[in-house]
């Protein structure tokens, strides 16, 4: 027998805690009853939804004329229900206390019971030495049944759980509603994938934008995908562009060439080829350059589609029928028209796909330009009946999704690589809105715009800047999660404001151009004036943060250099000698820009 | 801004109110004759959270179980140090966050971009570690709040065979597996929706985690600390933890020990390793070709496993509410299920698209096949590790506490015959 | 001699681990953020009624506000009196509030202030939906932050069919149905 304190036996205590536990054991199974009862109690005396009580008021309420007695009832039962709710909510707080006081008694009491009667050590020999032998050889028999339960379970489960997401492929049966038809149709890419799946192919799911074959952001950032560049945002990823050219002499111009038809877009360019469209009244064409050269690789005439608009849409002079600028990615590009034909080239120029969304319902024709991220290319479409954002899968250029929008406007989206998640982020002439761009579901929106709009917004640091004459320029701040995305507008500023040209943001500053020349340069994060200055002759063409200068070209065609940051300082200007209204591109050492009629490579 | 006249401020404040949100100003607010001034609503600040404070008393309670566990070698102590933070962590400070939930924020802001954690909150997730990797799990000894409380009840506890221990033990590499597959594709904090004792602390919860913590508990005073044992997914990490500390409770040394065996039938856990004898039990061959096929299996295992995880995407990415209510909407569009509920009725109203949703479902979906394929891969290289190490029996001379699955609870202590100076006086009276 | 060296390494071994864990995490969690609480967007809500009975609270810590400076001060409050009301007393048949948490004051003619008497409110949005229908929707639901227990994982937030809930900074705890502006200031 061992003599440690913690083995004393006393039979007076262990007899006290008996009773105790035997007391208190019972407290609390009695008071466990009652707060059963009580609690199921709660539940029937439902305040909110006491349907004796509603009977009575409609009752009341139909009577013919005010019926004092139904009235007093009506106070009696509500004052019964409620009397009924608050006391019993008391109990079960009074009755929760109870039952954790008595739940401690009887622990300390059951342990008391031990405490004064212990269970005396029993000492037993040495363990037959295979005893750990054995129970690893048990314990590993054991954990592998274990694993194969889990493994034939979850297969099981795979097998047996069929989703009805996947599961419609064969559609609803027969003389299914027309709500039913939709589904089954806009289901259609899902089942697709389901059906992929479930042959065992390995092809990704349509609406699920992670096909292998879409360029990754990296290969975008290399290239000059869209209007302003990587995003549309604005930015260049080389920063070495160059700064000293003259068009008369022809020092630093490395090439030159014609572009054949009008167009309003902006150069395009991914690897060795860039891309324009341009089009009149009645055809509609796209130009592949070699970039090295500046020759003419291939040139493209887009046929109507069956369904295209016959008469020609109504556009302004200066929009004219190829104002959106075309998107490069990968391996395909597309180009959109102002009677909404969307269409699809490979590199080699062999139509991928194309269709006719239709004319667009404004008056200035289609005239966004378009943007791509993953599969899905992007197509703002401006229908003042129906205003969207749609989404088509780059490889078949059928709609994966389509978000409605509020307002149209003349401006182009931009995707922004959020902390939240990859955003197509859209003005209107009401508000600007974030949507996610795999989703299309709406993340965030503001309304702070007004008017006609025409510049895109600006993104950097989590800000989004969105301006518009007849509005205010607004700096809004996103964050939170990509689930529940806060959008806040921080500051606002309306003293100039930019008409045409999209504003561009380096992270601590937001710099646009006016219609007037001025050039403004506001704090990202206070939006107080750093400078407004007055710079050409008015743009139409957007600035773009190359490294750490400002490119901008006004509409007399005369390049400006300005340094990036608070102060203002003009590096360099160059007049090309015809007018600037596109944004150039700008790719490791070179600028790609087009007049009306020439696109020039400057190296 | 300033020129804008007061009246026309708020007519621009009301216009702006009225478009930007759901609410429409029918009744203009009154122009008051009489001096009254608009009340200020009430606008309480949240009840002090977690703060700098806890952090301090985290620490100072590891610190005290350490004392008590390494140096002062004291059971009623440590029991003591429970009912202290039971009362604190659990029914003052309401349970939330603890360490164990800690776990699913911290997943969350590595996970998933845009999220981001408080410093209490990391501290809280690896102090207990830091603690542990040095002193072994003193934290599940008496500071955390879900052991504290179910230490408490374990009064008659009964041993149960070490290998259904350690096959049910397998429980809470699952638990893990899925609450950080939960917290990576946004499906929710599951460790936290079934916290079976935090209701208790609150005095209030679903009736029915309310009656699973009572079940537990009551489970808990002959099969000790199950949550712990089979459950816990933050007991995985201090486990890992722990098997590497510097200091960890012991019992008496070699020489002192005088093989009476109480320490191990003492401990409810299975968490005392017997000494081995002398002679072995299988040839050595036989042992070391069995390692052998059994290490080689672990590529096998793990990618059969990971297989299965990403077989099981469907099912697993049901966890996901946005994907339950995706397959809802579509079951009810094909009038498979008749009624609709409150959450569909909401989304019909609402301005997503059911393409929309059906897209975002299965984008998530694709997401638990990678998500799953990971589960499925960790839980078959656990199970397939855990094999490896039980195939080998480590040589021990003396009885010694498992530091993987040992609680420090010292419970113990009180057995040994030997006192911790070393004198084994008591052992010498023995009948 | 080289058992002391190796028991030194392993203890600069385990205090580089420790230093690697916290650091590591520190690291990786990326993001800083300051504390959080559950708040729910009044203009997402559709006043279901799950922040009644969904909260781990008995009574809900989900309490209606009405906001005045939006407030209409009606004499006819349609969130106060139930639609089949014939006198507007405060008889339990004319009330709308199922636990007569609004209380009714005069002011002036003909303008009535309503407050919420949060000690009798559940939350159950009967007087926002009237408020929302029939008024100025100045009556919205809000947590309050002093009973709120804050859980992990928000019982109602998970409940909720318009994914109204959202953990929002510590510091601005609350979201008005005005936006930002705290209420009670014109």
């Amino acid at each position: 027998m061992l003599r440690k304190k913690e083995f004393e036996k006393s039979d007076f205590l262990w007899r006290v805690s008996v009773a105790v536990t035997v007391v208190s054991g019972l407290f609390v199974v009695l008071v466990f009853t009652l707060l059963i009862v009580n609690y199921l109690q709660v539940q029937t005396a439902d305040p909110i939804n006491n349907l004796a009580i509603k009977e009575l008021r409609d009752q009341y309420a139909a009577a013919p004329e005010q019926d004092a007695a139904l009235a007093q009832r009506i106070r009696d039962l509500d004052l019964l229900t409620r009397r009924a709710f608050f006391t019993s909510q008391y109990h079960l707080r009074v009755g929760g206390i109870l039952l954790l006081c008595g739940a401690v008694v009887f622990l300390i009491s059951l342990k008391n019971m031990d405490r004064w009667r212990p269970e005396v050590p029993e000492l037993k020999d040495r363990p037959p030495s295979e005893v750990e032998w054995l129970s690893y050889a048990r314990s590993r028999q054991l954990i592998t049944w274990t694993g194969v339960v889990l493994l034939a379970g979850g297969l099981l489960a795979s097998y047996l759980t069929e989703s009805v997401l996947a599961s419609n492929t064969s559609g609803a049966p027969a003389g299914q509603t027309e709500a039913a038809a939709t589904v089954a149709t806009a289901e259609a890419p899902a089942t697709a994938a389901a059906t992929a799946e479930a042959t065992g192919t390995a092809t990704p799911p349509v609406p699920v934008a992670t096909a292998t074959d879409a360029p990754s952001w990296d290969a975008v950032l290399l290239n000059w995908p869209s209007l302003r560049g990587p995003g549309s945002l604005g930015v260049a990823h080389f920063t070495n562009a160059p700064t000293e050219w003259d068009v008369a002499t022809g020092a630093g111009i490395k090439w030159k060439a014609t572009i054949p038809k009008a167009g309003a877009n902006s150069p395009v360019v991914w690897g060795n080829r860039l891309f324009l469209s341009g089009a009149d009244s009645q055809t509609r064409e796209v130009y592949c350059y070699d970039t090295e050269t500046g020759d003419m690789v291939w040139q493209k005439a887009l046929e109507a589609f069956p369904d295209s608009p016959v008469e020609p849409p109504d556009v302004t002079e200066e929009t004219g029928y190829a104002a959106p600028t075309m998107v490069a990615h990968g391996e395909q590009v597309f180009a959109i028209y102002a009677n909404g034909d969307v269409a699809s080239f490979d590199f080699e120029g062999n139509l991928v796909w194309g269709r006719a969304i239709g004319m667009p319902e404004n008056h200035y024709g289609h005239s966004s330009s378009l943007i791509a991220y993953d599969n899905l290319l992007y197509v703002q479409y401006d229908d003042s009946n129906d205003p969207r954002l749609m989404a088509l899968d780059t490889a078949t250029g059928k709609e994966v999704w389509a978000a409605k929008r509020k307002k149209i406007s003349w401006s182009s989206p931009i995707l922004a690589q959020t902390p939240m998640g990859p955003q197509v982020i859209l003005c209107s002439e009401k508000d600007v809105d974030g949507y996610q761009a795999l989703t299309g579901a709406l993340a965030w929106t503001q309304e702070c715009l007004d008017g006609e709009v025409a510049p895109s917004a600006a993104y950097a640091n989590s800000i989004v800047f969105a301006a518009n004459e007849y509005a205010m320029a607004s700096a809004i701040r996103l964050s939170g999660t990509a689930e529940a995305v806060q959008s806040e507008i921080i500051w606002e500023f309306d003293e100039l404001l930019p008409e045409v040209s999209s504003p561009v943001g380096d992270g601590e500053r937001f710099y646009f151009g006016t219609v007037a020349g001025d050039l403004v340069c506001l704090n990202a994060e206070t939006g107080e004036t750093i400078y407004i200055e007055e710079l050409g002759e008015g743009f139409y063409s957007s600035p773009v943060l190359v490294g750490d200068r400002i490119y901008v070209i006004d509409r007399d065609g005369t390049m400006f250099i300005v340094k990036a940051g608070p102060a203002f300082e003009v590096i360099a200007s160059h007049s090309m000698g015809e007018p600037g209204f596109a944004t150039p591109a700008y790719l490791d050492g070179r600028i790609y820009l087009r007049t009306p009629q020439n696109i020039y490579c400057i190296e | 801004m300033k020129r804008l006249s007061k009246a026309a401020l708020l007519l621009l404040f009301l216009g702006l109110a009225a478009s930007v949100y759901a609410i429409e100003i029918r009744f203009a607010p009154p122009d008051f004759q009489t001096d009254y001034t608009l009340p200020g609503e009430r606008i309480p600040a949240p009840s002090a959270g977690f703060g700098a404070w806890d952090v301090l008393i985290l620490f100072a309670a590891l610190s005290t179980a350490t004392w008590l566990v390494l140096k002062k070698r004291s059971r009623r102590g440590l029991f003591l140090l429970s009912i202290a933070c039971m009362v604190y962590f659990g029914f003052w400070r309401k349970g939330c966050i603890c360490p164990v939930g800690s776990l699913q924020n911290v997943a969350a802001a590595i996970l998933i971009p845009g999220v981001g954690v408080s410093a209490v909150v990391v501290a809280f997730f690896v102090m207990p570690l830091i603690f542990s990797l040095f002193f072994g799990r003193v934290f599940c000894a008496s500071v955390c709040p879900l052991g504290a409380i179910q230490e408490l009840v374990a009064i008659r506890p009964i041993k149960i065979s070490s290998s259904i221990e350690r096959a049910l033990g397998l429980g809470k590499y699952v638990y893990l597996g899925v609450a950080i597959l939960g917290v990576g594709t946004g499906a929710g904090f599951f460790v936290c929706r079934y916290d079976p004792f935090v209701g208790l602390y609150r005095l209030g919860h679903s009736f029915n985690m309310l009656l699973a913590g009572g079940v537990i508990l009551v489970l808990g005073i002959f099969i000790a600390r199950p949550y712990c044992r089979f459950l816990c997914p933050y007991g995985v990490l201090l486990g890992w933890m722990s098997k590497f500390s510097k200091w960890h409770l012991d019992i008496a040394p070699q020489g002192k020990c005088v093989d009476c065996r109480l320490c191990e039938s003492s401990c409810p856990y299975n968490a005392m390793d017997m000494p081995t004898p002398i002679h072995l039990m299988e040839k050595q061959d036989t042992g070391k070709k069995r390692t052998q096929r059994l290490v080689l299996l672990v590529p096998v295992i793990t990618g059969i496993a990971a297989f299965a995880g990403y077989l099981l995407h469907e099912p697993l990415s049901r966890m996901h509410p946005t994907v339950q209510l995706s397959e809802r909407v579509a079951a009810e569009d094909l009038k498979l299920i008749p009624e609709q509920i409150l959450e569909t009725e909401h989304f019909r109203a609402g301005s997503q698209t059911t393409e929309q949703l059906h897209a975002e479902a299965l984008a998530l979906r694709s997401q638990f096949k990678a998500g799953g394929a990971l589960l499925g891969a960790f839980l078959g290289l656990v199970v397939s590790l855990k094999l490896v190490g039980l195939s080998v029996v480590r040589k021990r001379t003396v009885f010694e506490p498992h530091r993987e699955t040992c609680f420090s609870c010292g419970r113990c202590y009180p057995y040994c015959p030997v006192e911790p100076e070393g004198t084994p006086n008591v052992a010498q009276e023995r009948v | 001699m080289d058992e002391s060296k190796k028991i030194g390494r392993r203890d600069f071994v385990r205090g580089a681990a420790a230093f690697a864990l916290a650091g590591g995490t520190w690291a990786a969690v990326g993001t800083k953020a300051e504390g959080t609480v559950w708040q729910l967007d009044p203009n997402k809500c559709t006043q279901c009624g799950r922040c009644a009975t969904h909260c781990v609270l008995n009574p809900s810590a989900v309490k209606c506000m009405n906001q005045f400076n939006i407030c209409g001060y009606c004499d006819l409050c349609f969130a106060y009196l139930h639609p089949g009301s014939r006198e507007r007393n405060t008889g339990a048949e004319n009330l709308l509030c199922p636990t007569a948490a609004i209380e009714r004051k005069f002011i002036e003619d003909p303008y009535y202030e309503y407050k919420i008497n949060e000690d009798n409110c559940i939350g159950c949005a009967k007087c926002v939906e009237a408020c929302l229908v029939f008024g100025n929707g100045s009556f919205y639901l809000q947590v309050r932050q002093d009973v709120c227990i804050n859980c992990n994982e928000c019982s109602i937030a998970k409940a909720c069919p318009s994914n109204a809930w959202s953990k929002v900074p510590a510091s601005k705890p609350y979201m008005f149905i005005t936006g930002e502006t705290p209420p009670g200031q014109k």
